[in-house]
């Protein structure tokens, strides 16, 4: 819904991503804001921001996949850890050169997830979403198993990337590169999401018979979802690899993939900025729990401060997604849209 | 000859105890058409209770069982009222998202936070331990154990849903809820015993295999990773199916790990999920389900 006096009269301002100046003024400041904050910002804050970062990449795949198309992806973490190992072997065990690896494990990734993505063909539901749960065992289980290649259960280092002979270690750098990645990326995803593909991908999800009798080749177009989803994933698994410098199977659990899906479910489902919402939210509950709740929790209680440190944020992330999936189902990103068409009718407001 | 005999009883007996565990899903399913992903996590929590209760807390083991499957009991009815009646009616998806992150989140956290998440040793229920030898078929007595319980309780629950007038009630909701309710069934009631049944399933099923093995966190994944395929692999809707895929998944995983583990480590972890997507891809619908047909 657009202010009140703005119209759209060309198609192109209808379809635009930023429709208003105030978008682009607001996207300015962010962006400053954000690219300056290394300047002034704490080591600690500037590695949360990384994390954020990468994990805003991973999960607009996951977007792409279960928000636009609806087929639910319980193994989305296994394919970010195809991404981080192929960049992983390709540079230690044949000394590659780490930016030649970015497009290939982006290819492995989206690869192996065509591979796995192959049963939607016949499967819907809850049998697609435990068939990519199985893909993310034998996944994780080949990591485990192919010592020769992947170290085994130990994993690997890398080295540092470099740019122009000199070493990307620093946290600024990473900052630097996640950061550019996450604004190509989210410009392709709101790209896509627009285009005819993207449209497909949204019919294909409200109603897959109505979408196949107006023409869409279903199976294709669910192929692609995975194949675009998994790209992203192997991106942000080529990011992962080079922000830790260190991959292991332990990093690519399901439990990680639940949790992607719970921050685009927290987000709001099929927006973009709902997908930052949900990452932001969740990785800021994070910092909560594990910086303040849960040493202040296990000063109270010193008997069993180990567990608490274990599982608070088990419990509390998921008991907020569960809150958030029983009342509020459609995420922040609609709270938000409430919030505004409340400001913009103001003395006037209604809903039902 | 007498390996693989071997490995196929032993299979067989273990198939048993996944069976139990795939029964609880398949009676929620089939009732609430919830797929219950809580499982393995319900396991882990009613398998630490019972070793709290007889180990901590110095009970008798009958009465530490006893009051296993009261809470088991009571956490079912829990479930149902504060976390599945709200969503009564909301899309597969939502209720689908809730199970997992509860089962392998909520649940397994809270176990680990109450029991502590280091593994434990079962207190011996079943005397006397040891192995049993049956013309050169040699096999743990603990198993044939198991196998006679879970199989035990799963006939019972399955005449209960056949001869009893609750379990005619429940085959109507499970049919269609909305024509149930309009002709005066309590759906509500029928919701609360397939949970009830579906979480005294979880218990049961994690006292057997916590007394095959040990009492650990990682068996909420584990038994996932096996009640998963035998559901699937036999088809989400019947009891039978569950049965024999339970048989098919137990016989593969024990001869797997019989001929296949000293070549490739580890292979029959793996071996349930290959069956299962193998099987998928061939029959989506499992080995018995019912085969949905879309009208337009």
């Amino acid at each position: 819904m657009l202010p009140g006096g703005v119209f759209n009269t060309k198609y192109e301002s209808d379809m635009a991503i930023f429709r208003t100046k105030t978008h682009w003024l607001m996207l300015a400041v962010l962006l400053a804001f954000v690219f300056t904050f290394p300047l002034h910002g704490s080591d600690y804050w500037l590695s949360w921001f990384i994390r954020v970062f990468v994990t805003i990449v991973v999960v607009l795949g996951l977007h792409i996949l279960t928000g636009l198309c609806g087929q639910v992806s319980i193994g989305h973490a296994a394919f970010l850890g195809v991404g981080a190992y192929t960049v992983a072997i390709l540079t230690t065990k044949y000394d590659w050169n780490g930016w030649v690896c970015l497009p290939l494990s982006m290819l492995a990734a989206g690869v192996v997830g065509l591979i796995f993505g192959l049963p939607c063909f016949r499967l819907r539901l809850f049998y697609l979403a435990i068939a990519t749960m199985a893909a993310s065992s034998i996944i994780k289980w080949c990591f485990q198993h192919f010592e020769g290649v992947t170290g085994g259960f130990i994993g690997l280092s890398l080295e540092p990337l470099t740019l122009g002979g000199k070493e990307l270690i620093s946290r600024g750098s990473m900052f630097f590169l996640c950061g550019i990645m996450v604004v190509v990326v989210t410009f392709l995803v709101k790209n896509i999401q627009r285009s005819s593909t993207g449209r497909a991908f949204i019919a294909i999800r409200d109603n897959e018979l109505a979408a196949e009798v107006s023409g869409i080749p279903i199976f294709r177009y669910k192929m692609y979802a995975f194949f675009i989803g998994c790209l992203f994933a192997g991106l942000a698994g080529w990011l992962w690899a080079y922000t830790q410098l260190r991959v292991n199977p332990e990093q690519f659990s399901m439990l990680d993939s639940m949790w992607y899906l719970g921050m685009i479910i927290i987000g709001g489902w099929g927006s973009v900025t709902g997908v930052f919402f949900g990452v932001v939210f969740l990785r800021v509950l994070e910092v909560i729990i594990t910086d303040h709740l849960a040493p202040y929790l296990a000063d109270t209680f010193p008997s069993i401060a180990m567990q608490i440190h274990i599982s608070l944020s088990l419990i509390l992330w998921g008991l907020v997604i569960v809150l958030f999936m029983m009342f509020q189902q459609r995420g922040l990103y609609y709270l938000l849209e409430k919030a505004k068409i409340y400001y913009r009718l103001h003395p006037y407001s209604y809903w039902g | 000859m007498d390996t693989a005999l071997s490995a196929i009883v032993e299979g067989l007996l273990r198939g048993g105890v996944y069976a139990l565990i795939a029964l609880g899903v398949v009676v929620v399913f089939k009732a609430s058409k919830v797929l219950n992903l809580m499982v393995g996590g319900l396991m882990v929590f009613f398998t630490f209770l019972l070793w709290w209760l007889a180990e901590e807390k110095d009970l008798p083991v009958g009465a530490a069982v006893v009051l296993t499957f009261i809470a088991a009991v009571a956490v079912g009815l829990f479930i149902y009222r504060f976390l599945m009646q709200p969503v009564i009616g909301a899309t597969m998806l939502v209720t689908f998202i809730m199970t997992i992150v509860l089962g392998l989140s909520v649940i397994l956290g809270i176990s680990m936070l109450w029991f502590g998440g280091s593994a434990q040793v079962m207190p011996s229920i079943f005397r006397p331990t040891g192995n049993l030898d049956w013309g050169g078929v040699t096999f743990p007595r603990l198993y044939l154990v198991s196998f006679i319980v879970a199989t035990g309780m799963f006939l019972l629950f399955v005449a209960y849903f056949r001869y009893t007038k609750t379990g005619l009630l429940m085959r109507c909701v499970s049919e269609d809820n909305i024509i149930s309710q309009s002709l005066g069934i309590n759906v509500k009631r029928i919701y609360a015993i397939a949970w009830i049944v579906g979480c005294l399933s979880a218990a049961i099923g994690g006292i057997l295999m916590g007394s095959m093995s040990a009492v650990s966190t990682d068996m909420g994944f584990f038994a996932m990773a096996r009640a998963l395929p035998v559901l699937l692999l036999g088809g989400l809707e019947s009891l039978p199916g569950a049965y024999i895929g339970a048989m098919i998944i137990g016989v593969a995983e024990s001869l797997g790990s019989t001929y296949i583990d000293p070549h490739v480590t580890g292979f029959s972890e793996l071996l349930p999920f290959i069956l299962m997507l193998t099987i998928l891809l061939i029959r989506p619908q499992g080995l018995f389900g019912l085969k949905i047909i879309r009208r337009i």
